[in-house]
């Protein structure tokens, strides 16, 4: 009866398949790009990458550890070159998964200070992204913030908002926190602020700002760059939020802000290694940092790379000196305190 | 045969899944924490259930049994909340009642009030899944409805039955494999749902699944999490099934002839319009009509849009497709096996991470075999992915087209010297045609808006519509997630719009 519509519709998936495959290689060949990142600014610069170099860049975005599955399933046939995400968290657990393969680059060690790289040269972070306070400068002095340890402080009970515990944001603030601190005072400190929280964890980091602004807390943890976008995007409601709202940068031991990275390695079974280990030299090039900075309002890893506006103005800051691949590992324990404090 | 295989394909996965939760490692999820998550899932979809059936079942009776102002329009339009994605239904609401969000503000500043409720809330989650999943009960009930013969509610008025009483008596209970079914349906999307009740801040047993999966990285955890998630959804088949047994209504015995609307008093009348138009409010107009107010702050790229439509598109269509024919083949060669059937509608409910996991498990002895992974076994593998996902969407429409086929109809072939398959050819799928149809539609649109699987099996440079949604919703960019989630609708209005159609026309007699 309708087998003729259902062959039709088969024969256009066929072609369909065939003309958004994106496999064509050109004369310098490709490579395949795993990524957990997904900003459109990426693309143009996935662009440049094939204008200055004649390597094609095949993308295949999803979440972390749904690309980390896949590359695992693929075993050794995977396409994988390079995996890139926004979470050092993330980029261990595919380390521990066995998807890496150490590279040795004169380029990408000058480039990227020793904090924010794996320190077997399994993966570099790109990018930075510092976790810090949103707050009301009515109500709130700047001193009384400068510290993480201060939030959990009774200075502000009923005082705080902040997104829940399946944010890998927070668990990395709280791994760095275990680092730092031991496990000990690190849940002491979950504790008071799951004390002080103004309401159950809802919402993302936007949200978080925008209560600040609607005086719901006085103070809430947000990732640098959303502040930051809301601050110079084109939304008057955003904007308008945070002339109200203003940005702190607590210290952890007085040593500087929690800082997360956005990064990435080789993939272990690359069948373009080389051109996986230039892609990622490409993010790690002054010129992407900056492109990235100015569209992703990230920070750049590299200490003499300045952040270009609108994220100049929020650049002032010193970032603690820990290694990501330290605070990193220490997830899944920061996950086990923060839900016995009954961080939701 | 056929049969067979068709289940074998729906069965990988699932059989992946169980594989995964033999495995050892495990993650430090706290008894309490599981309790709470298990609680909440059961809350959740038992009240999703009790909304969409009474919501959705109201509007059926109404719309096939009743004349009343703007009841052309509302039999399809009632189906159209089926076209918006819940992620994007969640985003929309939890906007628009956001604490900080413009609404609330104004009622705070100008009316010193404040709502007194929050859509991030599992009331939040319930009222927001019902309002997307009632068409679920609606399309099935308002098939089964047609396809009553009017002389059964003939008989019934002649006993001395009105209106209501024929709903309660005859119409209702001819119709409860459709009810069943359809709540069935919207219970086990709610117990999947991630997208939605993670933005929301409901945690539910699939935030158990995700935290095991990507924070402990414990695939066994987290499909041992999905167990009785999938254990609720067999209970639901069953029960579902259960109340069928023993119970087939021959109604085809009498003439069939064309059902006359009633029409309804003037207030009865608009009270019926206003019914229909709060329910449509809320499952499409208020989030969609926000959506688009927030058009203006994005800046979408056409560009890359416009290949994602084709690509969802193309998928939609070729997947919807298979899974019929499949369903079909499933529905007819189990009739004598409901329990295969049961089983291989288990896939609707497993949440979308495990779901993923089981999939890889196939798809990686497929890739082991095919250096190189190319784009077409990539499509391929997503569109067996589908299949095997969304077997209940199709499987239930199809079976409960299937359970009007009497014996009678089957021996009189028989007897006229069919054989076993041409008499199924020649009266199982004309009669089935219209809940193929249904199942057709369903499947469609759920591809549409399908994230798990294609996120995880795509091929490289293969956007979809949804995929990108949620790429910006991720990044808390729910402006620039608007158009994507508004080209979804867009997609699916034609199809939902037509096919409503044909299953009105494809009433038996006409």
């Amino acid at each position: 009866m309708r087998l003729k519509n259902m062959m039709i519709a088969l024969a256009g998936l066929a072609t369909l398949g065939g003309c958004s495959s994106g496999d064509e290689a050109g004369d310098a060949g490709v490579v395949n790009l795993y990524s957990a990142r997904h900003y459109d600014s990426d693309q143009a610069l996935y662009d440049r990458f094939t204008e200055e170099t004649g390597i094609a860049i095949n993308v295949m975005e999803g979440r972390p550890d749904e690309l980390v599955a896949r590359m695992t399933s693929e075993g050794e046939n995977s396409p994988a070159d390079l995996f890139i995400a926004a979470d050092a968290g993330a980029l261990w657990r595919a380390q521990q998964a066995g998807l890496f393969q150490p590279v040795a680059s004169d380029t990408l060690d000058q480039r990227i200070p020793a904090n924010l790289r794996e320190p077997g040269g399994n993966w570099y972070g790109f990018m930075r992204r510092a976790r810090v306070v949103a707050y009301d400068p009515a109500r709130v002095q700047p001193e009384e913030i400068d510290d993480y340890a201060k939030l959990a402080t009774p200075r502000f009970r009923g005082r705080i908002c902040v997104r829940s515990s399946d944010s890998v944001y927070n668990l990395s603030l709280v791994g760095a926190l275990i680092e730092a601190w031991g496990e000990e005072r690190a849940e002491q400190w979950v504790r008071g602020v799951v004390a002080n929280m103004a309401r159950q964890p809802e919402g993302g980091d936007r949200d978080q700002i925008r209560a600040v602004g609607a005086g719901v807390c006085e103070v809430a943890l947000t990732n640098s760059y959303y502040y930051i976008r809301m601050a110079s995007g084109d939304d008057a409601a955003d904007r308008a939020v945070t002339d109200k709202v203003a940005l702190g940068f607590p210290s952890l031991d007085g040593q500087g802000a929690h800082v997360n990275i956005s990064g990435g390695g080789v993939a272990r079974n690359a069948p373009n290694r080389d051109n996986a280990l230039r892609l990622l030299e490409f993010f790690a090039s002054a010129d992407s940092q900056r492109h990235i900075s100015a569209n992703n309002n990230e920070y750049p890893a590299s200490p003499d790379v300045p952040a270009p506006a609108p994220v100049d103005a929020y650049a002032d800051f010193t970032a603690h000196p820990m290694s990501v691949a330290a605070f990193a590992a220490r997830q899944p324990q920061a996950q086990s305190l923060m839900s016995a404090a009954g961080w939701r | 045969m056929v049969a067979a295989l068709a289940g074998l394909i729906v069965l990988l996965p699932l059989a992946g899944v169980l594989l995964a939760a033999l495995g050892t490692d495990s993650a430090d999820i706290a008894g309490r924490d599981i309790a709470r998550y298990a609680l909440t899932s059961a809350w959740l979809a038992l009240l999703v259930g009790v909304f969409i059936a009474v919501s959705g079942t109201v509007a059926a009776w109404l719309v096939a049994m009743h004349r009343f102002p703007g009841r052309g329009v509302f039999a399809w339009a009632l189906a159209l909340p089926l076209a918006v994605p819940a992620f994007a239904l969640a985003y929309s609401y939890a906007d628009l009642f956001d604490v900080a969000g413009p609404l609330r503000m104004g009622l705070r500043l100008y009316l010193g009030f404040d709502l007194p409720f929050s859509m991030r809330s599992t009331g939040g989650a319930v009222f927001i899944l019902s309002a997307a999943f009632y068409p679920y009960v609606y399309l099935a009930m308002r098939a089964a409805f047609l396809n009553q013969s009017v002389n059964v509610l003939e008989a019934a008025a002649m006993l001395g039955c009105n209106g209501r009483q024929a709903l309660w008596r005859v119409a209702l209970p001819m119709a409860r494999p459709a009810l069943a079914a359809g709540v069935a349906l919207g219970m086990m999307e709610v117990l999947a749902d991630y997208g939605a009740v993670q933005f929301l801040s409901v945690q539910t047993l699939t935030t158990g699944i995700v935290r095991a999966w990507s924070v402990y990285g414990s695939t066994a955890s987290a499909a041992r999490f999905a167990l009785p998630l999938l254990a609720a959804a067999a209970l639901l088949l069953w029960l579902e099934r259960s109340g069928r047994k023993g119970r087939t209504h021959e109604t085809g015995r009498g003439r069939w002839r064309q059902f006359e609307p009633q029409p309804m008093s003037k207030l009865g009348g608009w009270l019926a319009s206003a019914y229909c138009l709060v329910l449509l409010t809320a499952g499409l107009l208020l989030p969609v009509g926000w959506l688009i107010w927030n058009l203006g702050a994005s800046a979408p790229d056409w560009g890359r849009l416009a290949g994602a439509m084709q690509n969802s598109l193309g998928l939609a269509l070729a997947g919807a497709v298979l899974t019929v024919l499949l369903a079909t083949m499933l529905a007819l060669g189990t009739r004598r096996l409901p329990l295969a059937g049961r089983i291989a509608s288990l896939g609707y409910a497993t949440p979308g991470a495990v779901m993923a996991i089981g999939l890889l498990a196939p798809a990686g002895v497929i890739w082991s075999l095919n250096p190189g992974s190319g784009a077409a076994i990539a499509i391929v593998l997503l569109l067996l992915a589908y299949a095997a996902r969304l077997m209940a969407a199709a499987l239930e429409p199809i079976d409960a087209g299937l359970a009007r086929v009497t014996p009678s109809m089957i021996h009189a072939a028989r007897t006229m010297g069919r054989t076993e398959s041409s008499a199924a050819l020649a009266v199982d799928l004309p009669v089935a045609r219209g809940a193929m149809l249904t199942a057709g539609l369903i499947v469609f649109v759920d591809i549409l808006k399908e994230l798990p699987a294609t996120l995880i099996l795509r091929p490289f440079n293969f956007d979809t519509l949804a995929v990108i949604a949620n790429n910006y919703a991720i990044d808390e960019r729910l402006n620039q997630a608007g158009p994507p989630s508004l080209l979804i609708l867009v997609l699916s209005l034609p199809t939902v719009i037509w096919l409503t159609h044909r299953i009105a026309l494809a009433r038996p007699g006409s």
